[in-house]
């Protein structure tokens, strides 16, 4: 009976009523004291442990003759759940230390082996690994997504005015006016009643029924209208359509006439408008065009990510768009007969593709050796100028094509790489991590391609350099212990903490491998089928990526709403605050996920002794 | 009162030596105790019926919610006005009660010869044994443990001279124990439990008074 039990978190929110019974009349509630174990590693455990109150710490154990640090996995508050793979396995694998006084519920282990053989989506939660735990929780939050998607209001902007005329104009006059308006349908107001006329059925009353041109108007409309209330949901106007086989739906708010809705005003408004912006880009004669176009981006990814899609889809997309922007612009500005002999790279995250908001932009340009084009400079200088007003910022240390630094013949980029990469200095390996991830956008790709199978081949074998390279990714510390103290100190830097580490980490792997992919979801596609990292670990490693993006992207969003410029000035900051507590589930086991790919790099470069 | 239920129970358990219920009478020797409350229609213990009970074994340093005992009796007559509004439970609520023997009987069964802990617990022990003794012929020969003495002598050390606050919701809040469903017998049972638990194994709270 205990009701203080909620289930309404995950996974408990998965079993059906009957087994919440279940659950609920096998509960036992247990009263710890700071610093009592709760299980200690080895021992069978009573159950699965729920907090109602308190902070419990799960911790490897402890040697006896250990320097005495125990290293914490994780801490667990109020609602968390614990102890479900030492219960399924009927042996404790850490330590749990009641870090304040806790009172938790007690799930019996034969009660959590019951509800595991008779629930599979619940069996599933406990067992299984990230992917399938972010899994489930996508299909639990697509109803969420689809709620927020039928959600829109007929008011929210797609209700159309009508065209009006009265009782007695002929059909040759509704038609002009109808051309004039560019509409295809009209309402024609008879007493106080409207009736409707669409072009069809100005098409069949001439052609068909052989009416004269002056016939009135009123007498070919239909007066059955169906009508919707302008705070009812666009969903249910759409299924008014769909049953009535009709197109267009009146708006009447108490008795008034408010607007028309037309079918493929719906439509347009659920599907995501990405194919209007791309063929805006492409039609842009002028770097004005061009630039209304750009504007249209933001709003697309937050109509994406508002929709549920999925944010690596999203960044595929972003990606492609912000490509063939820069593309555009470079052929609006450089002459074609400059374009076969110079290639526009983009770099970093850019040329990762793995940008969603509009980020710095990393740039480069690589001209063919002993080409004369005096104007250089000068128009790489307009072009960054350009693509800062179309919101692109400026990088902040300097790497675009506005500086000279950054445009190099084909001779002196390869002299670049390589001095990079024989170089300690930080700011070198900096530039040569930046420039590895590097992708054409414009220009002759050749150029491009021909220096980095050259840098591919300089780098064979130099094990030294993969060492020095790799060493980097563990720079920052994973933010795991950080969770103890959720309630302080509410914030993380996700990029250093978990983003930074997968990226790097992969970018060095997939370098001494030699793939050409330069996304980073990409390179784990392409060294899972080498073989070089196993299939599990890059799904994994996948997961955890995208996650951290997804929801650094959320909150990104959520920033730049809230400021005035539109900006968000911490672009990396996670507050978790404002996670739901599966979310900081998710995140906690994607540190671990990354955790344990450091350790990978460690071994497999030699990195021992940090 | 403790004084002269203590020699009764003693005359109660030479009469029933040899009866079917002796083995109440034996001296409790495990580490459990069973919290129990009961809700009734009145305060008075002459005149007022009881409406339900709830109980709930306690071992060691856990509050065993699954074994636990939670009934609901046929409304009785007195069930009106004034009680209705502290419990809240309405003769329809009761419709599905089940008959006082039977309810006595689970109660003894349950309780077997562990201390009974409860919040003003003679309270709930007379009402029970109001219908216990015509019945069977002797009271719940159980030890019984008051909470509040027991959070009073936990307490007393640190407020010398000073009066102890013993209201219900002042321990709850000294202790810092959620209330789960104050005023249902189960709801009340399992607090009572938790603050014992509470007392008995944790720090003593920190009081200012």
């Amino acid at each position: 009976m205990p009701s203080s039990f909620n289930m309404n978190n995950l996974p408990f929110s998965l079993l059906t009523e009957e087994e919440q019974n279940m659950l609920r009349q096998n509960l036992d509630i247990g009263y710890f004291q700071k610093g009592e174990v709760l299980m200690a590693a080895g021992s069978v455990p009573e159950g699965v442990y729920v907090i109602y109150k308190g902070l419990v710490s799960e911790s490897e154990a402890v040697d006896g003759e250990d320097d005495g640090q125990e290293h914490v996995f994780v801490q667990y508050q109020e609602e968390d759940y614990f102890g479900g793979w030492s219960a399924i396995k009927g042996k404790a694998i850490h330590d749990f230390t009641a870090v304040e006084e806790t009172i938790c519920h007690i799930i019996p282990t034969k009660t959590v082996l019951d509800l595991v053989a008779t629930n599979s989506l619940f069996a599933d939660y406990f067992t299984q690994n990230l992917a399938a735990k972010a899994e489930i929780m996508e299909q639990h939050s697509e109803d969420q997504d689809m709620a927020e998607f039928m959600l829109a209001r007929v008011c929210e902007g797609v209700i159309r005015e009508p065209l009006i005329v009265v009782e007695g104009t002929s059909v040759a006059e509704t038609t002009k006016m109808m051309r004039e308006k560019h509409v295809d349908c009209v309402l024609v107001k008879r007493g106080s009643r409207y009736g409707m006329v669409t072009g069809t059925d100005l098409l069949d009353a001439v052609v068909i029924n052989s009416l004269p041109l002056d016939a009135d108007v009123a007498e070919i409309a239909s007066y059955r209208l169906i009508s919707i209330d302008p705070d009812d949901y666009l969903f249910n106007a759409l299924i008014m359509m769909t049953q009535q086989k009709i197109e267009r739906i009146v708006v009447i708010k108490s008795q008034e006439l408010v607007g028309i809705v037309e079918l493929t005003d719906v439509l347009s408004f659920f599907s995501s408008h990405s194919h209007v912006i791309g063929l805006r880009i492409e039609r842009a004669k002028s770097v004005e065009g061009l630039h209304q176009a750009a504007q249209g981006l933001n709003k697309l990814i937050k109509s994406l990510v508002s929709h549920g899609v999925k944010t690596r889809f999203a960044m595929d997309l972003l990606a492609a768009m912000n490509g063939r922007i820069m593309a555009k612009l470079f052929d609006l500005m450089v002459p074609p007969d400059i374009q076969p002999h110079v290639c526009l790279i983009v770099m970093g995250s850019e040329g990762r593709g793995e940008q969603i908001m509009k980020t710095d932009q990393d740039n480069a340009l690589i001209y063919r050796d002993g080409l004369a084009w005096p104007e250089m400079h000068e128009v790489m200088q307009r072009f960054s100028k350009q693509l800062i007003e179309f919101g692109y910022p400026k990088c902040p240390g300097d790497i675009m094509v506005s500086n000279p630094e950054w445009v190099n013949s084909l001779g002196d980029w390869t002299q670049k790489l390589s001095d990079w990469s024989s170089s300690w200095e930080e700011q070198d390996q900096m530039n040569l991590a930046i420039a590895v991830d590097a992708k054409p956008v414009a220009g002759n790709p050749a150029l491009f391609k021909a220096g980095r199978n050259w840098f591919f081949k300089s780098l064979k074998n130099n094990d030294l350099f993969f060492s020095h390279f790799a060493k980097v990714a563990l720079d920052f510390d994973t933010p795991l212990t950080f969770f103890g103290n959720l309630k302080d100190k509410g914030q993380l830097d996700v990029k250093k903490g978990g983003i930074f580490p997968i990226v790097h980490g992969v970018r060095t792997i997939a370098l001494e491998h030699r793939i050409l992919a330069t996304n980073t979801f990409k390179r784990l596609e392409a060294l899972a089928e080498a073989g070089v990292i196993e299939e599990r670990h890059a799904k994994d490693l996948t997961e955890a990526l995208g996650l951290f993006i997804q929801l650094r992207l959320r909150q990104q969003i959520k920033r730049a709403d809230e400021q005035e410029a539109g900006v968000d000035l911490t672009p990396n900051t996670l507050d978790l605050q404002s996670l739901n507590k599966m979310e900081r589930d998710l995140l906690r086991d994607a540190f671990h996920i990354v955790k344990g790919f450091k350790k990978h790099l460690e071994l497999k470069y030699h990195l021992g002794g940090r | 009162m403790i004084i002269p239920r203590t020699i009764r129970r003693m005359k109660e358990k030479l009469e029933h030596k040899t009866g079917p219920y002796a083995h109440l009478f034996e001296p409790y020797q495990g580490d459990e105790v069973v919290s129990l409350d009961c809700e009734t229609t009145g305060l008075d213990v002459k005149n007022a019926d009881i409406i339900s009970i709830g109980a709930v074994r306690v071992k060691g340093n856990k509050v065993l919610t699954s074994e636990r005992l939670d009934i609901k009796l046929k409304p009785p007559k007195t069930l009106t006005g004034e009680s209705i509004k502290v419990h809240k439970i309405r003769a329809q609520d009761l419709a599905d009660g089940i008959e006082l023997e039977e309810a006595l009987n689970q109660v003894l069964d349950f309780v077997g010869n562990r201390p009974i802990l409860g919040y003003y617990v003679n309270y709930d022990i007379r009402m029970l044994d109001k219908f216990i003794r015509p019945r069977y012929g002797f009271g719940l020969p159980s030890k019984a443990i008051e909470l509040s003495h027991v959070y009073h002598d936990i307490i007393k050390w640190r407020s010398v001279g000073g009066n102890i606050d013993l209201r219900f919701d002042t321990i709850s809040k000294h202790l810092d124990i959620p209330m789960l469903e104050r005023h249902t017998a189960l709801g009340d049972a399992i607090t009572v439990a938790l603050m014992y638990v509470r007392l008995k194994y944790g720090d003593p709270p920190e009081v200012s008074c």
